[in-house]
């Protein structure tokens, strides 16, 4: 399970010596917001989602044109979720999630750059019960989001961030229950952080 | 096409894409739940349904320590609360049977006729009653809850322990709110199942029960 962020991750650090010079590193945190995970109907409409979640990313970049970068961004996110129906909640606990997204950024003005970014979204719910019966998911994400640098040293960077990324979502124990297709997730993410690198 | 109408096309696609709803399954097939009672006052009959609320869960459940009750109730709770999706129904079992609102015990009842028995004849090794003190005029059930489990054969017969799991089971299905037994052998409420765990018309039913307004209140003494 975990094989889609070791090996890029010891891609990079392999390569982290003769790169150094040219990596770009940071690290945010912030708040991540997402749509409903789950819309059923069990006489009126239920609804799964997430509360909104403290979240850090980590990232690194590498040029590989001029005004260009390669790079991963890794976001881990912790909140609970809930499922409501007519206005009544019931907590579900609290659910983890996790991606690691490849991607590519660019300049668009002087201190902001756009990203987008393919990858994975883990789910790691604290029990396997309810809609993780038969445990979380892995998804494939697709994410765009900004970037904005200040500089405030010589080499630190303050960096703001927004990110979107989309999933469609669904688990074996909806699958075996008879659901079908998937949910449409939609994630946002604000963070502030600090960069240091390349500019 | 041109490359706006292409375009146009994609970003289409894509919005399509990120809006669409998960397809929820049609849950058609499900038995009565409900208890059908004469009315309380005035002529015909009143139909009793209740679920435990989200204010009582998780739901105290004290077990008699005999014929190796507690594991079989500690698994019929895992049992229950994994078939639904939605954090509906939860309990745990608790050492003080003055504060449960479902009290285990083996053997079968003794003193005074509830106002209410649900037996349940599951296999000639065992068989279950659950007593539901209801007052119909006030729609009020009263805790706890009183569940029997009786092992009608010795402790070394190898159909005894199949049997008070399944026995377990049925009878927190009666305590969780389902009132009435399945008209299907293939359903764990049915009054002597040929199976040993809830079936999908079981899952529809327990969820339709608690996804449909309740008029019993339990009532704690």
């Amino acid at each position: 399970m975990l094989k889609p962020i070791l090996i890029p991750a010891l891609v990079l650090a392999a390569g982290a010596g003769p790169l150094h010079a040219q990596t770009d590193y940071y690290a945010r945190a912030g708040a991540m917001w997402a749509s409903n995970l789950v819309r059923d109907v069990l006489v009126t409409e239920v609804t799964v989602q997430q509360s909104v979640a403290p979240m850090v990313a980590l990232g690194v970049g590498m040029p590989i044109s001029p005004g260009y970068r390669a790079g991963l961004e890794a976001t881990f996110a912790s909140g609970g979720f809930s499922s409501e129906q007519d206005g009544a909640e019931a907590d579900l606990g609290t659910l983890r999630t996790a991606s690691l997204l490849l991607g590519l950024d660019g300049p668009v003005v002087q201190n902001l750059r756009w990203r987008v970014g393919l990858g994975g979204l883990f789910y790691l719910p604290s029990e396997d019960r309810g809609i993780f019966l038969e445990g979380g998911p892995i998804r494939f994400v697709a994410g765009a989001g900004a970037d904005w640098r200040y500089p405030v040293m010589s080499k630190w960077d303050l960096m703001l961030s927004a990110r979107y990324d989309f999933h469609r979502f669904t688990t074996d124990e909806l699958e075996q229950r008879g659901f079908s297709q998937a949910q449409s997730v939609n994630r946002v993410s604000l963070s502030v952080g600090l960069a240091r690198g390349i500019r | 096409m041109t490359r706006a109408s292409r375009c146009l096309a994609v970003a289409a696609a894509l919005g399509a894409l990120a809006c669409g709803d998960i397809g929820a399954p049609v849950r058609s097939d499900l038995y009565e739940w409900r208890l059908e009672a004469p009315a309380v006052p005035g002529p015909g009959t009143d139909t009793l349904s209740f679920h435990w609320t989200q204010e009582d869960l998780p739901v105290r459940v004290w077990v008699e320590d005999a014929f190796g009750l507690p594991d079989h109730m500690a698994r019929a709770i895992d049992v229950w609360s994994g078939t639904f999706l939605y954090g509906e129904f939860d309990a745990t079992l608790v050492s003080d049977s003055t504060t449960a609102d479902v009290v285990v015990r083996g053997g079968t009842p003794e003193g005074k006729l509830r106002r209410l028995r649900l037996h349940s004849a599951l296999r000639p090794e065992c068989a279950g009653v659950t007593d539901l003190d209801i007052d119909v005029a006030s729609h009020e059930l009263r805790l706890p809850i009183r569940v029997f489990v009786d092992p009608r054969s010795l402790p070394d017969d190898p159909g005894i322990e199949p049997c008070l799991a399944l026995t377990s089971i049925h009878e927190l299905g009666h305590a969780l709110g389902i009132f009435n037994h399945s008209d299907d052998p293939d359903d764990i409420m049915y009054l002597d199942p040929e199976v040993d765990l809830p079936s999908n018309r079981d899952i529809t039913t327990a969820e339709a029960a608690y996804h449909t307004q309740s008029n019993l209140q339990a009532v704690r003494p």
